[in-house]
């Protein structure tokens, strides 16, 4: 972490590791000149690189509201949905973490701040599984009748279906 | 960091545990010149505003990880439509969030550029579109509380399931004086003065009131009095769309706004703790972050304040990103 006690200490904006300067130069768009511009925070932004993000974040967003609209085929597999939400959702977070939030350039202190405490909101996660993510596998008899369920959701349908009212009024 | 941030030469900083000094250098007797160096190579406040994010990471992190545990271990859980979520507004709101995600970042190269006013510019954008995210946000929680869903007893009128509970419970209400009241006034009305969707509905009203009092009231009555109370769409997108809330124009509570029954919506309650606690929070940061961006518009946006405005750029960001998991985790799913 500490081998780059760098030219850019005095510098506000986030220190860069020299080593990496080039590796994000191989997206193709290099039309914009970012070295020159801010000799200060070397190499990293540039607003055309934050532009191009911003056009994917909103095309990701378009894809995953795709699985709302008429045209998504696993209309009946909600499962595929979920998984590709959520992978749309984990490319965007990371979209924005790398670039908006300069992540990508910094030092290795990244890791030490966010590894932790990506690793201990997982386990957080993980750990309301039994209790609560299971709850309704054992359940008293009282609760299993006054708890609602997948019966009551098709009864009301079938109720709306019947049309009972419309014909009794006439 | 500051001035004091000097660099020292490469292997002396690895041992530098306030004995060693004074062998290595050539000042003699005025004592080593001590360098200060720094524990992370980033800023102070850049340094504690990401120790608060790393907390901010878990806070949101244990808030929707319960909700997807809750969610995903219910019996059953409404669908968006059940409960009068729109995703063409949870996406715009998306939208309005990324875009000021981009007007934060533009903002911070122009300081750095010490191009002050376009970087006021940018900050400007940001608040306003912060504040329209608020704004969309407060319009789809209004749709909520006219629809009775809240996240507690007192005021939310959302029942599980349409039982004998639920079947007092709209007798109960029916026999509030003031209903009664407005009850016949209705039934006195003539017909002419109200549209013909109100005498239709007045018709099914006057069935409604007959079945929740009936002795011979059978279990399916209730679902029908559930169902014209409030109706749960059966359409999925695209289907039965009336100004893009699934059909619910048709309920009783809609057409006669005083009524205010109480409805059903199987999961609706446990829905709604968690839709109100998880945008509420996210709500409270937006609003921060609005507050951060009204004294930042105070200053002078040059390079001096380019610190400031990163920091309050990494907290916004981190606030759009919880969106970017709220939004397909509640409107999509």
């Amino acid at each position: 972490m500490s081998d780059h006690d760098t030219q850019s200490a005095h510098a506000h904006g986030p220190i860069t590791r020299v080593g990496d300067i080039p590796a994000h130069d191989d997206h193709g768009h290099a039309g914009h000149d970012k070295h020159d511009e801010h000799g200060g925070h070397a190499g990293h932004g540039g607003i055309g690189k934050y532009l191009l993000v911003f056009v994917a974040l909103c095309g990701l967003t378009t894809m995953s509201f795709l699985t709302y609209s008429p045209y998504w085929p696993w209309r009946n597999e909600p499962h595929v949905g979920w998984a590709f939400m959520m992978a749309v959702s984990c490319t965007k977070a990371m979209l924005v973490v790398l670039f908006f939030m300069h992540v990508f350039w910094e030092a290795n202190w990244k890791y030490v701040l966010t590894i932790p405490a990506a690793m201990m909101a997982i386990f957080l996660a993980l750990m309301l599984v039994p209790d609560i993510g299971l709850r309704n596998r054992m359940v008293s008899q009282e609760r299993a009748q006054h708890m609602a369920r997948g019966s009551d959701v098709r009864l009301m349908e079938q109720a709306g279906e019947a049309k009972v009212l419309e014909e009794s009024a006439h | 960091m500051n001035a004091s941030a000097i660099s020292i030469p490469h292997g002396q900083h690895g041992h530098s545990d306030g004995h060693s000094g004074g062998h290595d250098d050539g000042h003699g007797h005025h004592g080593p010149v001590l360098q200060y160096q720094p524990g992370l190579p980033l800023t102070r406040g850049k340094l504690i505003m990401w120790l608060f994010l790393s907390t901010e990471i878990m806070f949101f992190a244990a808030l929707l990880g319960s909700y997807v545990v809750l969610r995903f271990g219910a019996a059953v859980w409404p669908k968006p439509h059940h409960v009068h979520l729109s995703e063409p507004i949870g996406a715009f709101n998306t939208f309005v969030l990324i875009c000021s995600s981009v007007t934060i970042v533009l903002a911070l190269e122009f300081a750095r550029a010490n191009r002050a006013g376009i970087a006021k510019f940018w900050m400007l954008l940001t608040l306003l579109l912060g504040m329209l995210f608020l704004g969309v946000k407060g319009y789809e929680y209004q749709a909520k509380f006219a629809h009775g869903i809240y996240p507690q007893a007192p005021r939310g009128r959302i029942y599980e399931k349409p039982d004998l509970y639920y079947g007092s419970a709209v007798r109960a209400r029916l026999g509030e004086p003031a209903i009664i009241d407005k009850l016949k006034e209705l039934d006195d009305t003539p017909a002419d003065q109200l549209s013909a969707e109100q005498v239709a509905a007045r018709a099914r009203l006057q069935q409604v009131r007959k079945m929740v009092a009936s002795p011979e009231q059978q279990a399916f009555d209730l679902a029908v009095v559930a169902d014209q109370v409030m109706p749960l769409p059966t359409e999925g997108p695209g289907g039965s769309h009336d100004g893009g809330h699934g059909g619910h124009a048709s309920g009783l509570n809609d057409i006669f706004p005083w009524l205010r029954l109480p409805a059903v919506i199987p999961g609706g309650n446990m829905w709604a703790s968690t839709y109100f606690l998880l945008t509420g929070f996210h709500a409270i940061h937006v609003l921060v972050g609005l507050i951060i961006f009204t004294i930042l518009l105070f200053y002078k946006l040059g390079p001096k304040q380019a610190g400031k405005i990163e920091n309050a750029g990494l907290y916004w960001h981190f606030v759009d990103l919880v969106w970017i998991f709220l939004f397909p985790l509640l409107y999509l799913f």
